[in-house]
């Protein structure tokens, strides 16, 4: 079949599933690219939705298509089409509705969904929010405006950013974290402490090593929040963080093999012919541990959705993978960036850590101090991406290994060694 | 090296060492986190090609090629280069005879009897120098003659009739009659400090060799400067005999109110000194054991000549004092002084006291001094001391358990005495002889600073350590004499690790003539930078007895570590008066290089002196021998 | 469409004066004066980075605007496009200040403006024809050419060392 003709269909129009119609366009001319959203607005950058939310900016700031590397044309993105099921051998996608979409290569970019626990009862009151959407995010905003009080649930990235938002915002703020320091997924506490000391000056509320138990409502929605202490907290807004799960459900009946979410190869392909996945659906592997990961990040959805573009349109295009922890942000006025191996405690990894009253960093490197493979920067985060790329490439550090320690890597280090 | 901490590319003294991993620890910044932070140094400064000296400017010169190669006004790379070291001569020139001149003021109020607290130390000396200088001394009293001398010193700084005495006077009649010929004789201190200031002025000199001329003429002032501070600090607090002490930050002591004097004058170190002897009851009210005075850099040479005051360090290394928490004032004169040290200081809770009206720096503590009220002034900078030793009670402090043992104090009026017990009637002999037969190949002069571009004290002991092996005998001044203090080079004890058998000998002979019980230190301490001056006075003596010109001896120069314009000065005195004189950094001349051929090749045929600019120490040593030998060789030895 | 020019780099002309980083700094003020620029707020910053290389190494480091532009695909808002000229550009009006783009350039050449937490790198001087940090470059060692032509120079200059080599 000529390439002009290829029908390349596209399920999730998020950051895997735009990135992915990007390199396809940019491969392919004039192949017929569908994207299948079960979303009732346009395309949008995901991770704005915290300033949404702070009223910072606004819906159509958010729009994706047309901004950055989103410039190409003839991408057809269907709203409210909800994918139900494919069938790998007749090559089609059941649309929510019944409608029947044929391809020629099909990309499953669902991406991933909140996870609720089970174990927390009354989570499906009104002012119970897991900020996942747009459609979440504006009802949150409307409910906050409401609000005095606000509870979150969970010390992640996300609704770290989320309660910020509400704090600036005006309100009251609370964050209950199951674990002894927030961020623990991207850090180990000690790293976490000027972070901790800017939230606390910021006038977040953190409550560590306790969990919630029943979220309680009244008729009006959201009035309180009991924790397993027994305290009992009032509240009109309770937001859930508490990580992320892969959108798989509708692979029930196919043939194509999930554990945990979608199995790929490292050209992004799944068992099935024809069919590629990239982004939070997807697992891939870490390309220091090796280890299979699932991750919910939007750099990494954009990276794996532009590589499975690319074979999809034919240009075989391998998958490096992706830390299992790569993240930077900046809350509180506290820049910081964590990156690979940073859970140390316990490991014979080699870890040079270094503090001051406004900067922190730990470097990690492997056992044999020969490999750069874990970085966590706060405060100062200049150069950080030299260190990735060190880690990613496992460079030997012989020759770099003081200035990575002293944090003074620069690129004339890397192109005059 | 024990105790390295990693820091060895910073310094080799591992006390030092010591301290620079405490201020890692306590993001304590230093002068080498500065220096790294200054990276990459802009190439035009580093080679002499910028120019900032008119509102046109500033100006570079594209070394290769590509950009401009002309300044503004027309001056070559050659001329920017040659004013720029002309004026870093003169700002060294007015350092030094600024030094010399506050003591004549000193002697002069001394004399007018305005300054009770100060007294003729030396009336040989002060009969002596009065002599070279035509004042009559028979019959007169010290205070008419010092009277006549400080107004003969500072007569010297302006334009007279005659040249700079304490320039025709110091060096042999042959020197006298090159430097004449050439031009190089100058009218005043201040006039040739002002000349070139006036030279290199926009639109002025425009001939790079006529500047180099001018720059060696400003050189010759800058010796009189040396010599008069010399002359003078000898007479009002005496001239150095060998006197035993120690170096290095042990010296420091955790129940004692610490005290360092640190830049270079003794006008009130000395006097420090003598009023902290009597303060120690007010001391020990305060809780502590006493008063332990101890020297940084310059003016703590000149204590320790006189007064056995231990050094503590020196010139790269002044932060690490103040590192160990236990210095409760450091006193500050001035030059050399980095304003670093109250940031320091405010870390670790010193006082830092300035008492110069030049030098003040915001956030220290100012006492203005003044020879009227001398002793009152070091009383009142020593009670701040003890007020401020009460902030460090049970806080911990860090003195590294290093200390060197030094003999120090030789003055050239002490080697002679020294020979003198070896030859009472022809003191010289014995060295000259030495020289002569090869036991002595020849003499090498250490001066200048510490600077951080290399690891501290490395050029200077990698140096010393191979011209003692091959029998150099070696004289230092300044930090270089803190560096080499600090590694031992001045403990007698050493003498047989570190001297060839020739050197050995001597050093011993002339150490059990004088009943020592042993040799003197491998290396003589003549003093502080001014005092680069009794290294040529040395030389002047030695040419003299032999009846020849300086720039016969086998007598070389090395500013292994220089930073200060005073070195640059100091380097230009020491080409005119005939010496090889090494430079261990880069000197900012490689932009031009006319000028750097002149310095380091051509200017031999005029003063018989040049600049060598080697950094590799082991190669800048064994040029310096190779130079002795030809130098040997040209006086059929 | 003509080859558009880059910035290159002459690695042994640099000689650490900074003047890149100033001209760059005062480009990038409202001014486009040094001496008002000094004092401007939010203070002006440089997008070039003269970076040392011990013992003597010296370089300009900046935004080589990369084919494959790590940051453009990583901005979480679409913060970040390319030019039809190529140029990699960041709109400050959308900048959130995430920093991602700080995390995957592998130059390290993606700056934080503190004062306006926004991200800031070379944008190759939209208004000049030749771009500040060239221009200041008292010895070329910053050169403003296409691939083409500066491959040619590179040639050209080999050719000619290798001749005045052989012709002693």
């Amino acid at each position: 079949m000529a390439n002009n003709e290829r029908r390349y269909v596209i399920i999730g129009a998020s950051a895997a599933g735009m990135a992915a119609a990007e390199a396809i366009r940019q491969s392919d001319s004039t192949g017929f690219i569908t994207v299948l959203s079960e979303e009732p607005v346009q395309p949008y950058f995901r991770p704005m939705i915290p300033f949404l939310i702070s009223g910072k900016k606004s819906v159509a700031d958010m729009t994706l298509v047309g901004q950055g590397p989103y410039s190409g044309t003839g991408i057809d993105v269907r709203l409210n089409s909800k994918a139900e099921a494919i069938d790998t051998k007749n090559q089609t996608v059941t649309v929510q509705g019944g409608d029947l979409v044929l391809y020629d290569r099909l990309l499953i970019a669902t991406g991933s969904r909140p996870y609720i626990p089970p174990e927390i009862e009354g989570t499906e009151a009104a002012g119970v929010f897991a900020l996942r959407t747009l459609t979440d995010a504006l009802a949150a905003a409307d409910c906050a405006a409401q609000a005095d009080h606000v509870v979150m649930l969970g010390g992640g990235l996300l609704n770290l950013k989320a309660a910020f938002a509400l704090l600036e915002r005006g309100l009251d703020v609370t964050l209950v974290v199951y674990s002894p320091e927030v961020l623990s997924q991207l850090m180990e506490p000690d790293d976490a402490v000027l972070i901790r000391d800017a939230l606390n000056k910021a006038g977040l509320k953190i409550m560590t090593d306790c969990s919630a138990t029943h979220i309680l409502s009244q008729a009006g929605g959201v009035n309180g929040v009991l924790l397993n202490s027994g305290q009992e907290m009032f509240c009109q807004m309770v937001c859930i963080g508490k990580g992320v799960f892969p959108n798989v459900n509708f692979l029930e009946q196919s043939d194509v093999q999930v554990d945990q979410g979608v199995v790929v190869d490292r050209f992004t392909a799944c068992n099935a012919a024809n069919v590629f996945a990239a982004g939070d659906v997807a697992v891939t592997f870490d390309p220091i541990t090796s280890d299979r990961i699932v991750t919910g990040l939007w750099t990494n959805a954009v990276e794996m959705g532009r590589c499975a573009g690319y074979n999809m349109a034919g240009r075989t295009t391998e998958y490096t993978g992706t830390f299992g922890i790569l993240n930077a942000t900046q809350v509180a006025d506290e820049p910081f960036v964590s990156m690979g191996i940073v859970h140390t405690s316990g490991t014979d990894y080699e870890t040079h850590v270094f503090s001051t009253r406004n900067t922190y960093r730990k470097l990690v490197f492997s056992e044999d101090g020969e490999r750069l493979v874990g970085a966590v920067f706060v405060g100062d985060i200049s150069h950080a991406g030299l260190y990735r790329y060190v880690m990613r490439e496992k460079m030997d550090v012989a020759k770099i290994k003081p200035f990575i320690i002293k944090h003074t890597l620069h690129y004339g280090h890397l192109l005059l060694p | 090296m024990a105790g390295d901490n990693g820091n060895s590319n910073k310094s080799t003294d591992p006390a030092v060492q010591e301290m620079i991993a405490k201020a890692e620890s306590m993001n304590v910044v230093t002068v080498w986190d500065r220096y790294e932070a200054m990276q990459p140094q802009c190439g035009f400064g580093d080679t002499g090609l910028c120019c900032r000296n008119c509102l046109q400017g500033p100006c570079r010169i594209d070394p290769f090629g590509d950009g401009p190669d002309k300044a503004i006004c027309g001056a070559t790379a050659d001329v920017m280069v040659a004013r720029g070291l002309d004026r870093a001569i003169a700002a060294g020139t007015a350092a030094h005879s600024g030094h010399a001149r506050h003591l004549a003021h000193t002697l002069l109020k001394m004399a007018e009897g305005k300054a009770k607290d100060y007294t003729v130390k030396d009336g040989a000396k002060l009969r002596a120098v009065s002599t070279r200088m035509n004042i009559p001394i028979e019959g007169r009293s010290d205070n008419e003659i010092a009277l006549d001398l400080a107004k003969a010193a500072l007569a010297d700084f302006g334009e007279k009739d005659t040249p700079v005495m304490w320039a025709a006077t110091v060096v042999t009649k042959d020197r006298v009659k090159v430097l004449t010929d050439l031009g190089l004789v100058p009218k005043g201190i201040d006039y040739e400090v002002s000349e070139i200031m006036h030279r290199t002025l926009y639109g002025v000199d425009a001939d790079a060799v006529n500047l180099l001329l001018a720059g060696l003429r400003c050189g010759v002032a800058d010796l009189a400067g040396c010599y008069m501070g010399t002359d003078l600090a000898d007479i009002l607090f005496g001239t150095p005999t060998p006197v035993v002490t120690e170096a290095n930050l042990g010296t420091l002591k955790a129940d004692a109110i610490n005290i360092a004097v640190h830049g270079h004058n003794p006008v009130l170190s000395d006097l420090m000194v003598t009023v902290a002897s009597d303060m120690k009851e007010a001391a020990v009210a305060a809780g502590a054991s006493g008063i332990n005075m101890v020297g940084i850099c310059c003016t703590g040479n000149e204590v320790m000549m006189r007064h056995g005051i231990p050094s503590c360090t020196h010139s790269v290394s002044q932060e690490m004092a103040l590192m160990t928490g236990a210095l409760d004032a450091m006193v500050v004169d001035y030059q050399c002084i980095m304003p670093a040290v109250v940031n320091v200081a405010e870390c670790v809770g010193t006082t830092i006291v300035t008492t110069m009206d030049l030098c003040k720096i915001t956030g220290a503590t100012h006492v203005e001094f003044s020879e009227e009220a001398a002793a009152e002034k070091a009383k009142e900078t020593i009670d701040i001391a003890i007020q401020n030793f009460s902030r460090r009670k049970n806080k911990p402090i860090d003195i590294p358990e290093i200390r060197t043992p030094v003999v120090a104090g030789f003055s050239v009026e002490a080697i002679v005495a020294a020979l003198s017990k070896v030859n009472a009637e022809d003191p010289l002999k014995p060295v000259v002889d030495n020289i002569k037969a090869g036991n002595i190949r020849g003499v090498c002069l250490f001066a200048g600073c510490n600077n951080v571009k290399v690891p501290q004290d490395k050029n200077f002991t990698v140096m010393a350590r191979k011209l003692l092996k091959e029998n150099v005998l070696t004289v230092a001044t300044g930090c270089g004499a803190g560096a080499l203090m600090r590694h031992g080079f001045m403990d007698p004890a050493n003498v047989d690790d570190l001297c060839g058998d020739g050197l050995k000998a001597v050093l011993t002979a002339i150490g059990e003539a004088n009943d020592l019980g042993g040799p003197l230190p491998p290396i003589l301490h003549l003093g502080s930078c001014v005092d680069n001056s009794r290294a040529v006075a040395l030389a002047v003596a030695v040419a003299d007895y032999l009846g020849v010109d300086t720039d016969k001896l086998p007598v070389v120069a090395s500013a292994a570590e220089a930073v200060s314009e005073k070195a640059v000065s100091i380097g230009a005195y020491a080409v005119a008066a005939g010496l090889p004189t090494h430079v261990g950094v880069m000197l900012p001349v490689l932009g031009s290089p006319l000028v750097t051929e002149v310095l380091t090749a051509k200017v031999k045929d005029l003063t018989g002196g040049y600049f060598i600019v080697d950094l590799d120490p082991e190669s800048a040593a064994d040029q310096l021998l190779s130079v002795i030998d030809e130098r040997r060789a040209g006086l059929g030895l | 469409m003509a080859q558009p020019k880059e910035i290159f780099v002459r690695l042994d002309r640099c000689m650490g004066c900074h003047s890149c980083e100033l001209a760059c700094a005062v480009e990038h003020s409202q001014s486009k004066s040094l001496y008002s620029a000094i004092s401007e707020k939010p203070t002006p910053q440089s997008r070039v980075y003269v970076e040392w290389v011990p013992p003597d190494n010296r370089l300009p480091v900046l935004c080589r605007h990369c084919e494959d532009a790590p940051c453009m695909h990583a901005c979480i808002c679409g913060a970040i496009s390319r030019t039809e000229e190529g140029v990699v550009m960041t709109n400050a009006d959308k900048c959130i200040g995430c920093w991602t783009c700080v995390m995957v350039c592998p130059y390290g050449v993606i700056g934080r403006h503190l004062q306006e937490h926004k991200a800031y790198r070379c944008d190759r001087c939209p208004d000049l024809e030749i771009p500040a940090c060239v221009n200041s470059c008292p010895t070329k060692a910053l050169v403003y050419r296409t691939v083409d032509e500066f491959s040619k120079d590179v040639r050209r200059v080999a050719s000619r060392e290798m001749l005045s080599g052989e012709g002693g």
